[in-house]
C-alpha cells in the first residue's frame, strides 16, 4: 500500500491553477465499479440464511447483525413500565421529526424516542442541499430520470416519481417551518449542480443546509407538545396476535430500565449503518448510525432490499488522522473543484455519480498515483485553491463549514488542497416501503435512510434530504389517519421466539446480539453506567 | 504536517488521568485511553452541539467552553464534560404570528427577558463558535431580525449561551426565532412559486 507519492513531495509539486485539462478517462462505470468499488470486494458478501430475505445477498457485517439474537429476554420485561400512545416515532433526525410533527398536527398523540438527543443524526451533517427542480430548464421528469439513472435502474419507480413531484412542496413546507435558503437578489432560490444530474437542481443554505434544517425542525417539534424521550434507544419492536407491529421496547440510558410502549403505529426513522464501518472504512456518519432499525424491522418480518449496496462518498477527509472520514460536501465539487492525483492530474469527471467518482479515487490510490501520508493514510487532492482562484471569495461566502474544517486541520483550503479518500456514507438499500412509508408489516412505517428502493443502488446528492421530508410528511399523515379510533392490541415478543427458533434450525451462532446501538469503541457494553442495559448474556 | 502531533500528551478528563497522542480530539483521547463514552457524543463533526466541555489549559486560569469532538488534547489540559441542559421555557408557534407587522410585538411577548440584557458578555465568551451572541440579542430586541439571524448562521444550539445567561434570555433561541421569522415571512422565491403553480395545474407529469 505504500506505493503512492509521498505527501510532502506531492504538496511541493502542487500549485493552484486556473485551469487544468479534464480527464479523458473513458472507463465504463460498470468496469470501474467491479474493479475498485468496495461493494465488489471479494468475500465481503454472504447469503442470508434466515428471515424474509433468506437467500438474498447481503454484506457480511450487516448479515451478522440481521441474523443476531435479541438483546432482551422475556424476563427483562417482567417489571417494565407500560406506556400507551397513538404513534411511536423511533429516531430524532430529519425524517423522524418531520413524521412526528405531521402526525401530531393531524391529531395523533405522539412519542418520539431517540437513542441520543433530538437532532443527533446524519441530517444535521448533510450540508450540500436538497434536490428539487425549480429552474426554468429543469423538470420533475429530468429529476426522475437522473434519479433512476444514478440508481443504476434498481429504483422503485413509483417511489422516485412521487418524491420528485413532492420536491417543490417540500421546500415550501420547510420555509413555512422557518428554514432559510440561499436566494439571489430577486429572491429566487439559488441552485447548484449535483454529481450525476442533468441540470442545476440543488437548493441549499450555505454549506449548512442540514444544520439549518435540523435546528428548525427541532425547534418546531419541541413547541408542538410531542413527548420527546432522549437518550432512549429502542431495542426491539413488539408484535400483536396477528403479527402486526404494536409498539416497541425502549431502553433508557438515564435510569437503565426498559419501557414497553404500546403504539397503534410505529414509525422507524433510525437512519443508516455508517458506524458499522463496513470493510474497515472510515465513515461520515453520526455516532448513532448502527443500523438498529434494519435489525428490528427484519425480526418483525419486514422485507428488505439491496443489502449489498452502500455509498462511499468520494470526498471524506483523509488527513489529519483525527478527522479521517469527515465529510466535505459535494457542493465544493459542484462549485468547480477538481480532483487531482499525486501528479496533479485530473482523473475523472468530478461530477459523475458518487460511486463512479469514489471508485476512480480508489483506482488512483491502488495504481500508485495517490498521495501517501503513511502506511495507512492515502488519498487524492480536492483542489480547493483552484476554485478560489477562479472565483475569489467563494469559499468564505459559500463554504463557511469547509473553512472551519480547514482551521481544525491547520490547512487553509484557499491556499492548500485537502487530501480526501472515500468515506462510508449511505446505506442505499433498506426496508421495502410503499408511497406512504408502510413496510410489509402492518403497523410498521419506515422512513429515511432505513428504507430502500428510492435511490436504487446509488443515491444522488440532495435526494436524501428530499426523501426524508417527502416520506416523513406522508408517513406522519397516513399513520395519524390510520390509527384514529383504533384500539390498542395485546403486545408480546412472540416474534423473537420465532427468530430464535429459526436461528437454531439454521444452525446459526447465537453469541452475537443486536441491535448494535453503539460502535464498539464507545465501550457501551462494559460501561458500568449502563449495567441494567447490557446484553442478556 | 507537524510530527509533534503524534507525541503523547498528558491531561485529565472528568478527573481521569489520560495519556493520548496530541493528534486526537478530547472524545477520541478518552476512547483511546480505554474509557467508555456514550452520552455527549453526537455528530463528531462539530455541528450537533452534544459534546459540551469545560476546559482549562495548563498556562491559564481561564475556563473555556468547547466542543469535545473539535478540540485537540494538549499537555496539562483539564477537561470536564457538561450534561446537556433542560430545554428552554420559551414556547411559540410561528402560525400564532398573524403577519410580519406583528413580529416585534410577539417577540417581546415570547422572549420578555431579551430586553434585560446586562451586557455581561457571558454568552459571547461561552460560544464555541465565536458568534456575537450579545449583539444578536440586541438586534432582535430592536426588531432587526434579519441582521440578528445572520449572526447565528453557525449556531449549533449547544445551549452554552443559555446556561451562561443570568437573565435566562436563551440567546440561541432568540437567534433561531430571528432566523425562522425571516424565512417564514420573507422568503418567497418566484421560481419556486411558479413551479408550484405548474404542479397545481397539472402541467408537469412523470412518465415512468
Amino acid at each position: 500500500m505504500t506505493n503512492g507519492i509521498p505527501y510532502s513531495d506531492a504538496l511541493g509539486n502542487y500549485t493552484p491553477q486556473r485551469f487544468r485539462e479534464p480527464s479523458n478517462d473513458q472507463t465504463k462505470t460498470r468496469d470501474l465499479l467491479e474493479q475498485f468499488h468496495p461493494d465488489y470486494m471479494p468475500d465481503s458478501m454472504t447469503t442470508l440464511r434466515v428471515g424474509p430475505n433468506q437467500g438474498d445477498v447481503c454484506h457480511k457485517q450487516l448479515a451478522d447483525v440481521l441474523q443476531s439474537d435479541a438483546r432482551i429476554e422475556e424476563a427483562d420485561l417482567a417489571g417494565a413500565n407500560t406506556v400507551e400512545t397513538d404513534i411511536l416515532v423511533v429516531g430524532g433526525g430529519g425524517a423522524g421529526c418531520t413524521a412526528a410533527l405531521t402526525a401530531a398536527r393531524n391529531g395523533a398523540k405522539v412519542i418520539l424516542a431517540t437513542k441520543l438527543r433530538l437532532g443527533d443524526s446524519n441530517t444535521v451533517m448533510a450540508e450540500g442541499g436538497i434536490q428539487t427542480s425549480v429552474e426554468k430548464g429543469d423538470t420533475p421528469q429530468m429529476h426522475y430520470d437522473d434519479t433512476i439513472k444514478g440508481g443504476h435502474h434498481y429504483v422503485d419507480k413509483p417511489l422516485a416519481a412521487q418524491m420528485v413531484m413532492d420536491g417543490p412542496n417540500v421546500i415550501r413546507w420547510l420555509i413555512q417551518q422557518g428554514m432559510q435558503f440561499d436566494v439571489d437578489k430577486y429572491g429566487d432560490l439559488l441552485t447548484r449542480r449535483a454529481g450525476g444530474t442533468s441540470a442545476p437542481r440543488v437548493v441549499y443554505y450555505r454549506d449548512y443546509t442540514g444544520l439549518e434544517m435540523m435546528r428548525v425542525l427541532r425547534e418546531a417539534l419541541t413547541n408542538t407538545g410531542i413527548e420527546v424521550w432522549d437518550y432512549n434507544p429502542t431495542v426491539e419492536l413488539l408484535s400483536n396476535d396477528q403479527g402486526h407491529c404494536a409498539g416497541a421496547v425502549v431502553s433508557s440510558l438515564k435510569n437503565c430500565s426498559y419501557t414497553l410502549v404500546k403504539a397503534k403505529a410505529v414509525i422507524l426513522a433510525t437512519g443508516g449503518i455508517g458506524r458499522m464501518h463496513l470493510n474497515g472504512f472510515p465513515t461520515s456518519n453520526h455516532f448513532g448510525a448502527t443500523g438498529d432499525g434494519l435489525v428490528m424491522a427484519y425480526r418483525m418480518g419486514a422485507k428488505l432490499r439491496d443489502l449489498d449496496s452502500f455509498q462511499y462518498h468520494p470526498s471524506g477527509l483523509a488527513y489529519p488522522q483525527h478527522l479521517a472520514g469527515t465529510l466535505i460536501t459535494e457542493g465544493v465539487r459542484s462549485a468547480g473543484a477538481y480532483l487531482l492525483n499525486g501528479h496533479g492530474d485530473r482523473f475523472v469527471d468530478e461530477l459523475g455519480p458518487r460511486d463512479h467518482v469514489a471508485a476512480a479515487i480508489l483506482r488512483e490510490c491502488e495504481e500508485g498515483r495517490g498521495v501517501q501520508v503513511n502506511e495507512t493514510t492515502r488519498g487524492v487532492w480536492l483542489d480547493t485553491p483552484g476554485v478560489e482562484l477562479r472565483n475569489p471569495g467563494i469559499l468564505k461566502s459559500r463554504f463557511p463549514k469547509l473553512l472551519q474544517l480547514g482551521r481544525k486541520c491547520g490547512i487553509d483550503p484557499a491556499q492548500k488542497p485537502l487530501l480526501i479518500f472515500p468515506t462510508l456514507h449511505y446505506q442505499n438499500g433498506g426496508v421495502v416501503i410503499d408511497g406512504n412509508g408502510c413496510s410489509t408489516v402492518r403497523g410498521l412505517y419506515c422512513i429515511g435512510e432505513v428504507c430502500g428502493g428510492i435511490h436504487g443502488k446509488n443515491r444522488l446528492m440532495g435526494n436524501s434530504l428530499l426523501d426524508i421530508i417527502s416520506f416523513g410528511r406522508r408517513a406522519g399523515e397516513h399513520a395519524a389517519t390510520e390509527v384514529h379510533g383504533r384500539p390498542h392490541s395485546n403486545v408480546s415478543t412472540e416474534h423473537l421466539s420465532e427468530l430464535r427458533r429459526q436461528l437454531t434450525l439454521a444452525d446459526m451462532p447465537m453469541e452475537n446480539q443486536g441491535p448494535m446501538l453503539f460502535p464498539d469503541y464507545a465501550k457501551f457494553e462494559t460501561d458500568s453506567d449502563y449495567d441494567g442495559l447490557h446484553k442478556a448474556k | 504536517m507537524s510530527e509533534t502531533s503524534e507525541q503523547p500528551v498528558n491531561l485529565t478528563i472528568n478527573s481521569k488521568s489520560i495519556t493520548a497522542p496530541g493528534s486526537l480530539s478530547v472524545i477520541q483521547a478518552l476512547w483511546h485511553a480505554g474509557y467508555p463514552r456514550v452520552k455527549s457524543v453526537g455528530c463528531l463533526e462539530g455541528v450537533c452541539g452534544s459534546c459540551r466541555i469545560m476546559v482549562r489549559r495548563a498556562d491559564s486560569h481561564e475556563l473555556k467552553m468547547e466542543l469535545g469532538c473539535q478540540l485537540l488534547v494538549e499537555e496539562g489540559m483539564e477537561v470536564i464534560f457538561l450534561v446537556f441542559p433542560n430545554p428552554t421555557h420559551h414556547t411559540y408557534q410561528l402560525e400564532e404570528i398573524k403577519n410580519s407587522w406583528e413580529v416585534q410585538d410577539k417577540f417581546h411577548q415570547i422572549f420578555p427577558e431579551a430586553d434585560h440584557c446586562r451586557h455581561c458578555g457571558g454568552c459571547d465568551k461561552s460560544c464555541p463558535k465565536g458568534i456575537e451572541v450579545e449583539r444578536g440579542v440586541e438586534l432582535a430586541s430592536k426588531g432587526r431580525f434579519g441582521e440578528a439571524g445572520e449572526l447565528f448562521v453557525e449556531c449549533v444550539m449547544c445551549n452554552f449561551c443559555m446556561t451562561a445567561c443570568p437573565e435566562l434570555i436563551a440567546p440561541n433561541h432568540v437567534g433561531l426565532f430571528s432566523r425562522r421569522v425571516t424565512a417564514y415571512f420573507h422568503i418567497r422565491p418566484s421560481n419556486l412559486i411558479n413551479r408550484l403553480e405548474m404542479l397545481r395545474k397539472g402541467d408537469l407529469q412523470i412518465t415512468q
